[in-house]
C-alpha cells in the first residue's frame, strides 16, 4: 500500500521533474561541462581547458569592474526598495475609505512593462534640461555623469519592483488577524507597540522574501541597462549581466558565456540557501 | 456527430500551421535579413520591390526582404541560424560582423560566387576583405564627419576646423557662456569610440593601424600599434588640450539632442545619420558638415569607412544575380539619393545625374568626396570583444581629459586591455 503511494507520488511529480530536468538541470550541467572546455566561437570543442577560462574571466577588469558595479547596484537598491514598499504598505494596510485609488497607484508599476517604464525614465532623466530637473530644481545631468547614472538606475529598480513588493506586504498585514491586534489594544499598547512588536513579527517571513527577492533582481539586472545606460556612461553602471551580454551574445565569447551563467547560477543558488536556512531557522523557533 | 464537428473544428484550427503558402512554381524566393528600417527601410523595400518587379520577374527571383533589428541583431540572429540550419540566403550587417564571418564556415565569399569586384570601390572593399578576400559585398557604406551649426559658424566669422589645432584656437568663439560662467554652448560633445579612432589614429602619418594585421583583416592580430607609435597619444594629448578649453562636454549619450538643440556648436557622427540629423535639426539652423579635424598636419590618412555590407549563405546564380543588382550603377545611384549612403559603383561617379544630385546636396557629397580621398588602406577595425574595447575607449579618454589617469598611463591601460582580449580570444579559438 505505501509502495503504491509512493509510486502515485512520484507519478504525479513526473512532469515536474521532466520540464525541470529538460529546462533547468541539463542546460545547467551543459553549461557547467562547456566552462571547462576549449570552445571557439562558432562552438567547435577544441580540447580540455580545466579552470583556465574561470581564471581569465577573473584576471578580466571590465569582469572585475561589473561585480563591483553589481555589488554597489544592490547595496543601494535592496535597502531602498524594502524602506520605500514596506512603508507604503503600513500606511495603507488599514483599510481607509477613499484610500483606493492610493493603493491602485501603488500597484500600478506592475501594469507596466519593462521597456516601457525604463524609454519613460530615460526621457524623463535626458540631458541637464530634463523634467526631474525641472520638477526638483537641480542641475544634473543624471545619465552623463557616473554616480547619477547609478542612482537613475536604482530608481528605476526601485519603480519597477514596487508594484509587486508592495502588494506582497499589503496583504500579509492585511492577513494578520484582527483580534490579536484588538486585543493589544485593549492591553494598552501604543500604535508603535503594536506595530513592532506584533505587526511587524508577524510579516517578516514575507518581508524576508521580498528582501530576497530584490536580492535576486538586483543581481541579475540588465534589460533596464540595456536601454537606458547601455552600462554607461564610462562602464558605470555595468553590471555582470551586462557584461555578460555585451561579451557572451555580442562578441559571442564561449567561455564568458559558460562561466559566468554558471557562476550566476551557482549564487543565485547560495542566495537561496540562506534565505530557506534563515526560515528553517525561523520555523524552528 | 459532435465528435465530427470537434475533430473539423480543430483541423480548420491547425491548418495554417502547415500550410506553407502556395508559390509560383519555378520561382526562386531568395531571403535578405536587413537592418534597414525608417527612412532607410523605405528607400530599401523601394529597391527590393524594384527588383521583383524587373529583374526578379524575369529571372525568375523574388527577394524577401526580413528586417531583424540592428546590424548587430542581425548577427546575432544568423548565429543563431547557423546552428538550426536556418541561415537566409543573404543577411546585411556591418564590420562587428566581420570577425565571426571571417571564421564561420558557412560564409559564401564573394570569390565562391563569383561577383566582379572591380566596380566596387577600393576602400568599401578593403573595409571587407580579409586573407580569404571579399567577405562581403559592400552596400552600404559611410563614414565619419564633423556636423557643425552653420548660423553659428558664420555669425562669429569661422570656418568649420581642419585640424585640432585650429579647432582648440576657435573653441571660444563657438562655444558660448552665460554671466555666471556656466557653458551655454560647448564647441563639441561626445567621447570618440573605436569607430572615431580607426580614423583619428589611422589617419596619422598617412596610415596608421590599432593593431597589425591591417587592423586585423589578415588574421587576428598579435601586436597592439598605437602604443609604440605613439598615435594615441598624439590624439590624447590634442583632445586633451581640446577640453581644457572648457568647451568640450565629455558625454556619451544624447549627443545628437544636444546638438540638434543648438547647445553644441558641433559634433562627430557617422553620414548614415545625416538625412536623420537634418530632419530633427529643422528650421532651428542650417546644419553644415566636413571632413573631421586631422590630428596633425601629417595625418592625411582620411577615413575609414564604415557601414555594412550583404554576407552571402547560399552559393547560387541567384543569390548572385541579386548582389549584382545591388552594385549596379543606378540602383546604386538611387540607394545614395534615396538615404545618404556613400554611392559604392565607382560608375556612380562619372554619371550626370549623380553630379545634379550633388550640386542639390552639397553636404551628401562631403561624406563621398572624404572616403574617395582618403587611403584605401585604411580599414575598420576587426577585433574581438569589440564592445568591451570599444566602452574601453570611452572610460580611458574621460579619465584622461578629468585627470584620472597621466595620458602614458592611459595608453599603456588601453595596450593591455587590447592584448588581453586578444590572448583570451586566441586561448579559445587557435587549435
Amino acid at each position: 500500500m505505501k509502495r503504491k503511494e509512493c509510486i502515485k507520488a512520484y507519478a504525479y511529480l513526473l512532469p515536474c521533474l521532466i520540464l525541470a530536468s529538460v529546462f533547468f538541470l541539463y542546460p545547467f550541467l551543459n553549461t557547467l561541462i562547456s566552462s571547462l572546455l576549449r570552445i571557439n566561437t562558432s562552438g567547435v570543442v577544441l580540447g580540455f581547458a580545466g579552470l583556465s577560462n574561470y581564471a581569465l574571466l577573473f584576471k578580466d577588469k571590465s569582469f572585475q569592474n561589473s561585480i563591483l558595479r553589481t555589488l554597489l547596484f544592490t547595496s543601494l537598491f535592496v535597502p531602498l526598495n524594502t524602506f520605500l514598499t514596506l512603508l507604503a504598505s503600513s500606511l495603507t494596510a488599514r483599510k481607509i475609505k477613499g484610500f483606493g485609488p492610493v493603493e491602485t497607484i501603488f500597484f500600478l508599476p506592475v501594469a507596466i512593462s519593462l521597456s516601457g517604464a525604463t524609454l519613460i525614465f530615460k526621457e524623463m532623466f535626458r540631458g541637464r534640461v530634463s523634467i526631474i530637473n525641472r520638477l526638483l530644481g537641480l542641475e544634473i545631468d543624471w545619465l552623463n555623469e557616473r554616480f547619477p547614472a547609478m542612482l537613475t538606475l536604482v530608481f528605476l529598480g526601485v519603480f519597477l519592483d514596487f508594484g509587486i513588493d508592495y502588494i506582497l506586504l499589503l496583504t500579509s498585514f492585511r492577513a494578520i488577524d484582527k483580534r490579536v491586534l484588538e486585543a493589544a489594544e485593549i492591553d494598552g499598547a501604543s500604535s508603535a507597540q503594536i506595530y513592532f512588536h506584533i505587526e511587524l513579527p508577524l510579516i517578516m517571513r514575507m518581508l524576508l522574501m521580498t528582501v530576497f527577492l530584490a536580492i535576486k533582481d538586483a543581481l541579475l539586472i540588465v534589460a533596464p541597462i540595456i536601454i537606458l545606460t547601455e552600462g554607461g556612461p564610462f562602464r558605470s553602471t555595468e553590471t555582470i549581466l551586462f557584461y555578460y551580454y555585451i561579451e557572451a551574445f555580442k562578441s559571442g565569447n564561449r567561455a564568458v558565456q559558460n562561466t559566468v551563467s554558471t557562476l550566476m547560477v551557482l549564487s543565485a543558488a547560495l542566495v537561496m540557501v540562506i534565505y530557506s536556512l534563515i526560515f528553517h531557522r525561523r520555523d524552528k523557533k | 456527430m459532435k465528435k465530427i464537428l470537434i475533430f473539423a473544428f480543430t483541423l480548420f484550427l491547425i491548418l495554417p500551421l502547415f500550410s506553407s503558402g502556395e508559390r509560383e512554381k519555378g520561382v526562386t524566393i531568395i531571403t535578405i535579413w536587413h537592418p534597414n528600417s525608417g527612412l532607410i527601410g523605405e528607400a530599401f523595400e523601394e529597391l527590393v520591390n524594384d527588383f521583383n518587379q524587373t529583374v526578379g520577374k524575369d529571372e525568375n527571383i523574388q527577394i524577401e526582404a526580413v528586417y531583424q533589428g540592428l546590424a548587430n541583431d542581425v548577427l546575432t540572429k544568423v548565429k543563431a541560424a547557423a546552428i538550426s540550419k536556418t541561415l537566409p540566403d543573404i543577411a546585411q550587417m556591418d564590420a562587428t560582423a566581420a570577425t565571426d564571418m571571417n571564421n564561420a564556415d558557412y560564409l559564401v565569399t564573394m570569390r565562391d560566387l563569383g561577383l566582379r569586384e572591380e566596380e566596387i570601390l577600393i576602400n568599401a572593399r578593403n573595409a571587407f576583405s580579409s586573407e580569404k578576400g571579399l567577405l562581403a559585398m559592400p552596400f552600404n557604406a559611410s563614414s565619419l564627419l564633423l556636423y557643425y551649426n552653420k548660423d553659428v559658424f558664420e555669425e562669429n566669422g569661422v570656418e568649420p576646423p581642419k585640424t585640432f589645432d585650429e579647432f582648440i584656437e576657435i573653441a571660444d568663439k563657438i562655444g558660448e557662456k552665460d554671466e555666471k560662467g556656466n557653458v551655454t554652448r560647448y564647441a563639441l560633445q561626445g567621447v570618440p569610440t573605436t569607430f572615431e579612432l580607426t580614423s583619428f589614429i589611422g589617419a596619422q602619418n598617412g596610415l596608421s593601424y590599432i593593431v597589425n594585421k591591417k587592423n586585423g583583416h589578415e588574421g587576428l592580430p598579435t601586436e597592439v600599434l598605437f602604443g609604440k607609435e605613439g598615435t594615441y597619444k598624439a590624439f590624447l594629448e590634442k583632445w586633451k588640450e581640446l577640453f581644457d578649453t572648457g568647451y568640450l562636454n565629455s558625454i556619451t549619450s544624447g549627443v545628437s539632442t544636444e546638438f540638434a538643440s543648438g547647445r553644441s556648436a558641433t559634433m562627430l557622427q557617422s553620414s548614415s545619420n545625416l538625412s536623420t540629423v537634418i530632419d530633427s535639426v529643422g528650421d532651428n539652423f542650417r546644419v553644415g558638415v566636413s571632413e573631421i579635424p586631422m590630428v596633425n598636419e601629417k595625418a592625411t590618412g582620411g577615413v575609414a569607412p564604415s557601414g555594412g555590407a550583404m554576407f552571402a549563405f547560399t552559393n547560387s546564380s541567384e543569390v548572385r544575380k541579386v548582389l549584382e543588382y545591388f552594385m549596379r550603377d543606378d540602383v546604386q545611384l538611387k540607394w545614395a539619393e534615396l538615404t545618404g549612403y556613400i554611392p559604392l559603383n565607382v560608375n556612380v561617379y562619372e554619371s550626370e545625374e549623380y553630379r545634379d544630385f550633388i550640386k542639390e546636396n552639397p553636404n551628401f557629397h562631403v561624406a563621398m568626396s572624404a572616403l574617395n580621398g582618403s587611403n584605401p588602406n585604411l580599414t575598420n577595425l576587426w577585433l574581438p570583444s569589440a564592445y568591451q574595447i570599444y566602452y574601453s575607449f570611452q572610460k580611458n579618454i574621460d579619465d584622461v581629459v578629468n585627470e584620472r589617469i597621466t595620458i602614458d598611463a592611459a595608453v599603456d591601460e588601453m595596450v593591455t586591455t587590447i592584448k588581453d582580449a586578444l590572448e583570451s580570444y586566441e586561448a579559445q579559438n587557435i587549435v
